[in-house]
């Protein structure tokens, strides 16, 4: 077992050390590792203005597709925790699990043929990008907050306000977000670390003025491999970032979940 | 303040359970008490005055004003969950502050309130402590301040004693009667456990498939149940089916039994029902005769089982024909038993 471990481990981690490695290498051709040191590449990077611009784009998308998934997962998430019941509430958990399931692509081709219309002629503009985000990853909020709101027994604790003389809003304010809080702070890291790393929608319905650096880092590998390396480290110590900020809240929000059971 | 069911109707969406036509009176400082099996509708009876589930037919009245209509927050209502429902991230004293805070009531008043009312259930000493450092009976204790520190029209306790210690349950029972006795507020309890809800009633109330069985005092309930059902709902019980012979005269599975058959006649179909603590049983020595004016009527048997509960004997003796259920605290040997007149009565037959 612990040389399958090893073994998968190093199949992971081989090709980011590598990236790493490359990244702080002055030249790397034809031999197995880089050789020399340099920020260099870094620095051309950051310098890129394709690069700087895709850079800031991904953060706005990421941004913006973390706080439409609160506005719409959260009340949805809501909603189907206490409004829905039996076959409704299977229904709208297949309809929001749907865009897991179904390939990117396919979400991209749809994208593609309703936005290219002379009704809808928006492919290719920022906002579009946004909701493809969010179509992508709502799924992932949804899912997560109906699960924590079970877990958490939230009804339970919103019949107790109400009749405690707390109005809905009052129960959204001192019940719903208190407790859902670090839940929904995981939900919107991992949000993020998803759109961070997403490539294949937006390769395919991202404007040349909007491309989110995914896309644009394509580009690099056409180019010097220390440029590459050090665009594609870039955007892995983002995500990495995401995912592990996620984790621990995640771990935060289990404590409050084992506290309220 | 009395809290009213006017012939009170409900079913679940796409099912038949319910309630159907339920009238019921809780009077001001009135506990009154609900029990029955699950899926009798009781927890339903608790929904409706809390405001969770509208009736579909019928009146919810608090203190003659229609509450129908009203969500649970206007309905003024001190209510204790089955699981207490104390908000995990709110302090001892900001749970029990709550009600205060969405009524208004500013922080240093509303803190004194809920520190007093702390203190009349025993916990003020951990006020600043969270939920889940307390014990089952301690979180109970804080529901309770919590459902009343808000001066409510009525109190509802859903199976508020179901999740402790059987050692508990009895102390707890003691206390939440002892704060409702002094915050004299209409009360409704709802619990399976009839023990409690005889110990601790003015009133109770017997459901079955969604209808009220019967209603009255616990020795009411106890001594002259209605029917079968509310007999062997409400603690142990013998009960035989029999006809009446003569005047005086039952003939049931088991034997004659000598009783009074006024307002039956000969031919009539009726289940014998005696409680096991009023089956006597006989020393070999004693006489027939015994049991005074009254005949007694008689039975031998063999005993099935005997089972040891401290303080009493629970027997079931073995006769002709079926089981004689008896207590007793004696330690000897039972082989014959009478059961006086005064402890039969003749109920409707299944």
């Amino acid at each position: 077992m612990p040389i399958v471990a090893i073994a998968y481990f190093l199949f992971l981690f081989a090709p980011v050390l590598l990236l790493a490695l490359g990244s702080f290498g002055e030249s790397w051709s034809n031999t197995l590792l880089p050789t020399g040191f340099t920020w260099r590449w870094y620095e051309e990077v950051a310098a890129d203005p394709s690069f700087r611009r895709a850079f800031v784009t991904s953060l706005q998308i990421v941004g913006i597709t973390c706080v439409l998934n609160v506005l719409v997962g959260l009340p949805l998430a809501y909603a189907i925790q206490v409004g829905a019941k039996g076959g409704v509430r299977l229904a709208a958990r297949l309809v929001t699990l749907l865009p897991v399931a179904v390939p990117d692509l396919v979400l991209a081709f749809g994208f593609i043929l309703v936005f290219s219309s002379d009704q809808l002629p928006w492919l290719g503009s920022f906002w579009l990008l946004a909701a493809g985000h969010l179509v992508l990853t709502l799924p992932y909020t949804v899912t997560a907050l109906v699960a924590d709101m079970e877990q958490l027994r939230l009804d339970e604790y919103e019949h107790a306000a109400a009749t405690l003389g707390a109005s809905f809003f009052a129960r959204i304010r001192d019940i719903v977000f208190p407790l859902l809080g670090p839940s929904l702070v995981s939900s919107m890291l991992t949000v993020a670390a998803l759109s961070i790393g997403e490539f294949q929608l937006s390769n395919l319905i991202a404007g040349f003025l909007s491309r989110p650096y995914p896309v644009v880092l394509l580009q690099a590998f056409y180019g010097a491999t220390g440029f590459a390396c050090a665009a594609t480290i870039v955007l892995l110590l983002l995500a990495a970032i995401a995912s592990l900020a996620s984790s621990l809240t995640s771990r935060l929000s289990n404590n409050k979940k084992a506290a309220a059971a | 303040m009395t809290l009213k069911y006017e012939n009170v109707s409900f079913t679940y969406p796409g099912a038949t359970t319910g309630i159907f036509d339920i009238s019921l009176e809780i009077g001001k400082g009135e506990l009154l008490a609900i029990i029955g099996a699950s899926g009798s509708g009781k927890s339903t009876i608790l929904k409706l005055l809390a405001g969770f589930v509208s009736p579909d037919r019928g009146r919810i009245v608090i203190d003659d004003k229609d509450v129908s209509a009203l969500s649970p927050e206007a309905r003024r209502l001190g209510v204790v969950f089955q699981n207490y429902a104390l908000f995990p991230h709110m302090r001892l004293w900001e749970n029990v502050a709550y009600p205060l805070k969405v009524r208004g009531v500013a922080k240093g008043e509303r803190q004194s309130r809920a520190l007093d009312m702390l203190g009349r259930v025993g916990m003020r000493n951990r006020a600043d402590d969270l939920p889940a450092a307390l014990s089952g009976g301690q979180q109970q204790r804080v529901a309770l301040a919590r459902a009343l520190v808000f001066d409510p029209q009525g109190l509802l306790l859903d199976e508020p004693l179901s999740a402790l210690d059987a050692s508990l349950r009895v102390e707890m029972r003691d206390e939440i009667l002892r704060v409702q006795r002094a915050s004299g507020i209409a009360t409704l309890l709802v619990t399976h456990d009839q023990e409690e809800a005889l110990s601790i009633a003015d009133k109770v109330a017997v459901m079955r498939d969604g209808r009220l069985v019967q209603i009255g005092t616990p020795r009411e309930l106890y001594e002259t149940p209605a029917n079968a059902y509310v007999a062997g709902f409400v603690g142990q019980s013998n009960l035989w089916q029999g006809k009446v012979r003569s005047h005086g005269v039952v003939e049931s599975e088991i034997g004659s039994f000598a009783c009074d058959t006024q307002g039956r006649s000969p031919g009539d179909a009726v289940t014998v029902f005696v409680r096991p603590e009023r089956v006597l049983p006989v020393a070999d020595s004693e006489p027939k005769s015994a049991g005074g004016e009254l005949p007694a009527s008689h039975f031998s048997g063999v005993v099935d089982a005997d089972r040891y509960l401290g303080p009493i004997r629970r027997i079931d003796l073995k006769v002709s024909g079926g089981l004689i259920r008896l207590e007793t605290h004696l330690r000897d040997a039972v082989t014959s038993v009478r059961i006086p007149a005064d402890a039969i009565r003749l109920l409707p037959a299944n």
